[in-house]
């Protein structure tokens, strides 16, 4: 247990010279952050004008509310449960991954969230939710502009505070990008895996996000009086990075040694059930956040009792309806896959949530789980390597969540109609459009984004780096030391 | 006779080493993780920003029980599966037992494997 003691790392020339050539650096960095501080810094900063008279910009002449104490509190609240979401993506992807790949899995999740913040308040916000065309905003960069409440560019006023209406923006966009990384545990370079991030928080989740919530995106412009609903984020969220991990297990390829049923193998088990466990219940929680805060008014009592009841039964119906479903085969009352099923049946009824009865929910929740449960074994079938099934889970049950609209909508809380209520194809015609062609659009930038990210040879850790072990070649330290108990010097 | 081998291996060899040992006739195995080092000597890894050395790396230590006319071979088998050709591959060894016996049926010797 040798560890360099510091005078010797003091007297030793390399040493020096690397310090002063460090120090030199930083000093050349300070006085080009200094330079940008004062020449452009006013500008994204905001000055004292800029918050007392609004006026020039033709954004801030269109705000008209007054900020709604209630609605803001709401959508706070709704925003650190969604925020603590990561708690339990982090905790459910740990555990279902092996030992070797916790550390990185940890680290992924905690890195993916301070970068999504950083680029949704640098030009993230701005390309969803900035005032633009029918296809990507571009105003409130470095929420410069910022109004007293969003409005959506002024044709509804929410009420929430400006940056509270951000706050839960963001934690959604974290949600995206956290998913992402679910099919890609085990050999994503690290280097790799912050580039492709970037592309993910900082753009595709964006510019998709304005066509269907953003103001004036095309998706949610009527043709013929229909226009695709995405109540919380079937289509936006959990589609978009469904798809995205698709793509990415397939550029990436499987984890050496992985071996897929038709090999005469399977997915290897989860190394903490624990772990994952309630780390699957921890994302239900904050589901409640997810769906009722998408209400974005506290006022709408009705509306958030009924979305929070619709999410639940979901959730519940899923759960139960996988773990019969996969009874049969293994004669084992299963937890992963149960697990998956109830996050499968929230993922499913997260569009609709709104705008179905608790029996349409039941339903939604049910049917989201079977497309889980068989979406798991097309994965496996196609020798895909997804270990925390965050394709099916996310990608393809949240397809069928966008569709349950068109189904199950009944007509009470908005002037449409699902299939199943007298509304005919309309509608559903409308999600499955819309909804199509997101997947298609995200298909096809995220196989560029990674083919890039390959092309610089940093989206997969090198095998011996693979065989060794993620955790120690990327992050230099395993998840669970035994020896660190007998360690005294070095820690 | 009887000869207990006993293979210290890379663990992610582990797979290889007990397909090729099955693929051999080798009916029981017994495997430990355990922890040690040889010429490959320890490791560094990285705490909180300080490095420190790990003495003892993880290894798999695998214990099998064969008839003595078999152990050449199957020392063979398992030398060519684990083997990387980097340093840390581990070694392999045998030695004679004295007795064996079956807890289930009491049968001894070479009817026990």
């Amino acid at each position: 247990m040798q560890v360099m003691t510091l005078k010797t790392r003091l007297a030793d020339k390399d040493r020096q010279r690397f310090f002063f050539a460090f120090l030199a650096g930083k000093m050349l960095g300070l006085i080009g952050a200094c330079a940008a501080i004062f020449t452009i810094g006013p500008w994204f900063m905001g000055t004292v004008a800029h918050a007392l008279a609004p006026g020039a910009d033709d954004i801030q002449t269109q705000v008209t509310g007054v900020v709604n104490g209630l609605n803001t509190a709401w959508t706070l609240i709704a925003a650190f449960l969604v925020f603590f979401m990561q708690a339990g993506f982090m905790m459910l992807e740990a555990g279902f991954s092996r030992t070797r790949e916790v550390v990185n899995v940890l680290l992924e999740c905690i890195v993916d969230t301070c970068l999504c913040a950083l680029l949704f308040w640098a030009f993230g916000f701005a390309l969803m939710f900035g005032v633009g065309n029918s296809f990507i905003g571009h105003s409130f960069f470095f929420l410069h502009g910022a109004t007293a409440t969003y409005t959506f560019g002024g044709s509804f006023d929410t009420g929430v505070a400006f940056m509270a209406f951000f706050l839960f923006q963001f934690a959604f966009a974290d949600t995206c990008s956290t998913i992402t990384s679910g099919a890609m545990v085990g050999r994503t370079g690290f280097v790799g895996d912050l580039i492709y991030s970037v592309g993910v928080s900082g753009f595709i989740y964006p510019i998709i996000g304005h066509w269907i919530w953003g103001p004036g995106g095309f998706l949610q412009t009527a043709h013929n009086g229909v226009w695709l609903r995405d109540f919380a984020g079937s289509t936006v969220v959990h589609t978009v990075g469904g798809i995205i991990a698709l793509v990415g297990a397939i550029v990436l390829g499987p984890r050496l040694g992985r071996k897929f049923k038709s090999e005469g193998g399977g997915l290897p088990a989860g190394h903490d059930l624990t772990i994952a466990a309630v780390g699957g219940v921890i994302l239900w929680f904050g589901w409640y956040g997810f769906n009722p805060g998408s209400t974005l008014s506290a006022i709408d009592a009705a509306g958030i009792g009924r979305v929070a009841t619709n999410t639940t039964l979901a959730a519940a119906a899923g759960g139960m309806v996988a773990m019969f479903l996969v009874y049969p085969r293994s004669k084992k009352w299963d937890v992963g896959i149960t697990i998956n099923g109830f996050l499968g049946g929230l993922v499913a009824i997260t569009a609709p949530c709104y705008w179905v009865s608790p029996v349409g929910a039941v339903a939604t929740g049910a049917i989201g789980a079977v497309v889980v449960v068989y979406g798991i074994d097309f994965i496996e079938w196609l020798k895909i390597d997804d270990p925390i099934g965050a394709v099916a889970v996310h990608g393809f049950a949240g397809i069928f969540g966008t569709w349950a609209v068109g189904l199950f909508a009944t007509g009470q809380y908005a002037d449409f109609k699902g299939l199943f209520y007298g509304g005919g194809t309309k509608q559903l015609w409308a999600q499955v459009w819309g909804n199509g062609l997101v997947v298609i659009v995200t298909i096809v930038v995220s196989f560029i984004l990674f083919y890039a990210v390959k092309a610089t040879g940093t989206l997969r850790v090198s095998e011996e780096g693979e065989l060794e072990g993620i955790d120690i070649h990327e992050h230099g330290s395993p998840a669970y030391h035994p020896e660190s108990a007998y360690m005294g010097r070095g820690l | 006779m009887l000869e207990l081998i006993t293979a210290i291996i890379k663990p992610h060899k582990l797979d290889d080493v007990k397909e090729a040992l099955l693929a051999n006739g080798v009916k029981g195995v017994t495997i430990t993780e355990v922890r040690g080092f040889g010429r490959q000597g320890g490791k560094t890894e990285v705490f909180r920003g300080s490095e420190y050395s790990i003495d003892f790396v993880p290894k798999i230590r695998l214990e099998i029980i064969v008839q003595a006319s078999e152990v050449q071979t199957l020392i063979d088998v398992i030398v060519s599966a684990a083997r990387t050709e980097r340093i840390g591959d581990g070694k392999v060894w045998s030695m004679p037992i004295g007795n064996l016996t079956r807890v289930r049926t009491g049968e001894t010797g070479v009817e026990a494997i």
